[in-house]
């Protein structure tokens, strides 16, 4: 333990006893909040992100690049917000796009090999995780959500591509198939067949977005990094008002409703018998 | 009061070992074989893709090995409104996952990577699918054209085997820029993986290196007092900004690398393709349909059609064939000849088709003939539900063959009525 562990522990004004019990609360706390952060980030991004991170040739240069970034960037802002807010916690982002990619692998093996027969190569994921570092990092220096959403958010959007383009550079190599170029992308999503997803059903490459280099990719990153940002102050105050949640007060209706209403006087005058229930 | 007690602890303990037996259910991937060919609405199946000729080269390959499917189909006339017409469409398989692999596809000839786009309603069109073996099982292998807006139309499916060990399955493709990849279904997950596992690292650091001091209660405690210069430390602020620094080094370095290795890449291919209607003479039969009714109980659909013989040559009608379902005359050898051995039994009517006057129709002649289609097949196929229908109308392919034994297709379709009991039936005829 620091120095400076010892003086948040004294501040706190926690009897020795206490202490020991709130490090076991902040294991138990981990576990809990870990699967919540989890199930959270990966239903969001399964519902707004979905194909464009499922299939190798759904990945293109331009909805790829601009979707999974702002689709990710809410969760990673709530997160970030309350973690922050409530305990001064920078790890809200990490912990989000980190638990989002442990459960994306899991599926992955699960069930779409598992289940579907789907080589990896098919569906390998994509990750925003180094922007999420650098999002909580700048938190840190900042101390500001302000400053935060403009250089965090922006190189949040920004970081995407490059980040991934590392590892999967590789499946957009020219190939030769039936006559025709394509990519080893397209070549896997065409040789090991989804019977429900029809090529056309991509959205991929629609529009004339090709003005800068002959390719859409870094207008759509930009374009991510500038949506990014009015997201990451969206869900930031989504994130703040999760903070500032009470407990609804209840009243004697409610209390009716939901049969607590003179409970405690029974309760006083002898067992309560619950309905149906036999002696 | 004692059991009393003990039967909620039995219940409990029933429950939790539920939970965990339905918990530990999902771990484990159980596969399925069907693939729904029978739940498409019937309008769709009866209405839209009418597939023929269709042949599979085997029954049985070996992993890595080919099996062909091939065949006609046609797009039908009185497509229904309620689908939309095939502006776009594309040729796959229907196969519970990947088990088999696509390795050619063709429509006309054509090569069918991408989707096709501009089929003709009432045109016909030649297909082929080139599969390989890839996961042993007993597989259903069905062509299936997608259509835009109207979902996949199913072909009929044979049962194919295949043999062998998915260990051994490999699909080595060589780029146009020179690069070996010995098996595609692998390939990069490897370097994909190791640069994710290290994004991974450096997060579980910058977790760990949180989560290692003291942190709900007292940090909560330190903030309510006012004494959050406690909880971010300078030396945070050097490990972020470290962080920070790292980051980008990483990402700039990853992407420059990949840049600089593969110097030639290209977008997804997202085309497609037109092709015509194969160019088949007009059908030198005209058929008008005048009545249609499917007696319920009797599981038996009854067409009172008009057909006038246009050619110079005397016609027979030798098939009825809808929603892949073949009724066949049987007293017609040419007719029961077009029956490739290889095609699924189970889609052939044992009862055969039964017609009102199986004479010749003579050339010019106009006939007024009912054709009955009987069997449990339309109970089977799920086919009845078309009696519920928003436009109740039917539709199937009629095949007739002249003197020569030549074939002659003819569409028909109208409005069908649905018959629930015999005097229902006697009233109607």
């Amino acid at each position: 333990m620091t120095e400076n562990d010892r003086a948040i522990l004294k501040v706190s004004e926690l009897s020795p006893q206490a202490i020991g019990w709130s490090r076991t609360l902040d294991l138990l706390i981990i576990v809990v909040a870990a699967f919540l952060i989890w199930s959270v980030s990966h239903i969001s991004f399964l519902l707004l992100g979905g194909d464009w991170d499922f299939f190798i040739d759904w990945k293109d240069r331009q909805y790829w690049i601009l979707i999974i970034p702002i689709t990710t960037i809410i969760m990673a802002a709530s997160f970030q917000a309350i973690f922050w807010n409530l305990f001064r916690l920078p790890i809200g982002a990490t912990a989000s796009l980190l638990l989002l990619l442990l459960g994306t692998w899991i599926v992955r093996y699960h069930s779409w090999e598992g289940l579907a027969y789907f080589p990896i190569s098919l569906v390998v994921p994509g990750t925003c995780l180094m922007g999420a570092l650098v999002l909580d990092a700048i938190l840190v220096l900042s101390r500001s959500w302000l400053v935060t959403g403009m250089f965090g958010a922006t190189l949040y959007g920004l970081l995407f591509y490059p980040a991934n383009w590392t590892y999967m550079a590789g499946y957009f190599q020219p190939v030769m198939n039936m006559g025709d170029m394509t990519s080893v992308a397209d070549l896997i999503g065409y040789v090991f067949p989804r019977a429900g997803t029809p090529e056309y059903i991509r959205i991929i490459e629609r529009g004339t977005l090709r003005t800068f280099g002959d390719t859409p990719t870094w207008v759509s990153a930009f374009f991510a990094a500038f949506v990014c940002i009015f997201l990451y102050y969206l869900f930031w105050g989504l994130g703040v008002l999760a903070c500032n949640a009470r407990f609804f007060p209840v009243g004697e209706r409610f209390k009716s409703l939901y049969g607590a209403k003179g409970a405690k006087d029974q309760t006083a005058g002898g067992p309560v018998t619950q309905p149906g229930a036999s002696s | 009061m004692s059991l009393h007690l003990r039967m909620p602890r039995r219940g409990l303990s029933l429950s939790l070992l539920l939970a965990v037996m339905t918990f530990a259910s999902t771990l484990v991937p159980v596969p399925v074989a069907a693939h729904g060919e029978r739940a498409t609405e019937p309008y769709i199946r009866t209405r839209t893709v009418h597939w023929y000729d269709v042949t599979w080269s085997t029954q049985q390959v070996g992993v890595n090995e080919t099996v062909t499917v091939e065949g006609k189909f046609h797009l039908f006339t009185d497509w229904p409104d309620a689908a939309s017409k095939p502006e776009l469409a594309f040729l796959s398989n229907a196969t519970p996952g990947a088990v088999m692999t696509r390795v050619e596809s063709y429509i006309n000839d054509m090569p069918a990577q991408q989707s096709v786009s501009q089929l003709e309603v009432g045109g016909d069109y030649s297909f082929k699918l080139v599969m390989a073996g890839r996961v042993p099982g007993r597989w259903h292998l069905h062509p299936v054209l997608s259509v835009h807006g109207a979902g996949p139309i199913v072909g009929p499916g044979h049962w194919v085997e295949v043999t062998g060990s998915a260990a051994d399955y490999k699909l080595p493709i060589t780029t146009m820029t020179g690069e070996v990849i010995d098996d595609l279904q692998h390939y990069g997950v490897a370097r994909l993986q190791l640069w994710q596992a290290g994004y991974a690292l450096i997060a579980v650091a910058w977790i760990f290196w949180w989560i290692r001091r003291p942190l709900i209660v007292p940090r909560w405690n330190a903030i309510r007092k006012g004494r959050e210069d406690l909880l971010v430390t300078r030396t945070d602020d050097r490990v972020a900004a470290a962080m920070l620094v790292l980051v980008l080094v990483v990402v700039i370095f990853g992407y420059h690398h990949a840049t600089q290795k593969y110097e030639y890449v290209v977008p997804l291919q997202a085309g497609s393709f037109k092709t015509k209607p194969l160019p088949l003479p007009p059908p030198e039969v005209a058929v008008q349909m005048k009545d249609a009714t499917y007696d319920v109980p009797g599981r038996s659909l009854r067409l009172d059609v008009e057909v006038t013989n246009q050619s110079d040559s005397p016609m027979r009608l030798g098939e009825f064939t809808t929603a892949n379902l073949r009724f066949l005359n049987k007293s017609l050898a040419v007719a029961l000849a077009g029956v490739d051995p290889s095609f699924p039994k189970d889609l052939v009517a044992g009862s055969g088709l039964k017609l009102s006057d199986d004479s010749p129709i003579a050339p010019g002649e106009t006939r007024t003939m009912r054709i009955e289609a009987t069997d449990a097949a339309w109970e089977i196929e799920r086919l009845v539900s078309f009696l519920t229908n928003v436009d109740s109308r039917v539709g199937g392919m009629l095949f007739f063959f002249d003197a020569q034994g030549q074939r002659h297709m003819v569409e028909v379709f109208g409005p069908i009525i649905p018959v629930f009991t015999q005097l229902q039936l006697a009233q109607r005829h």
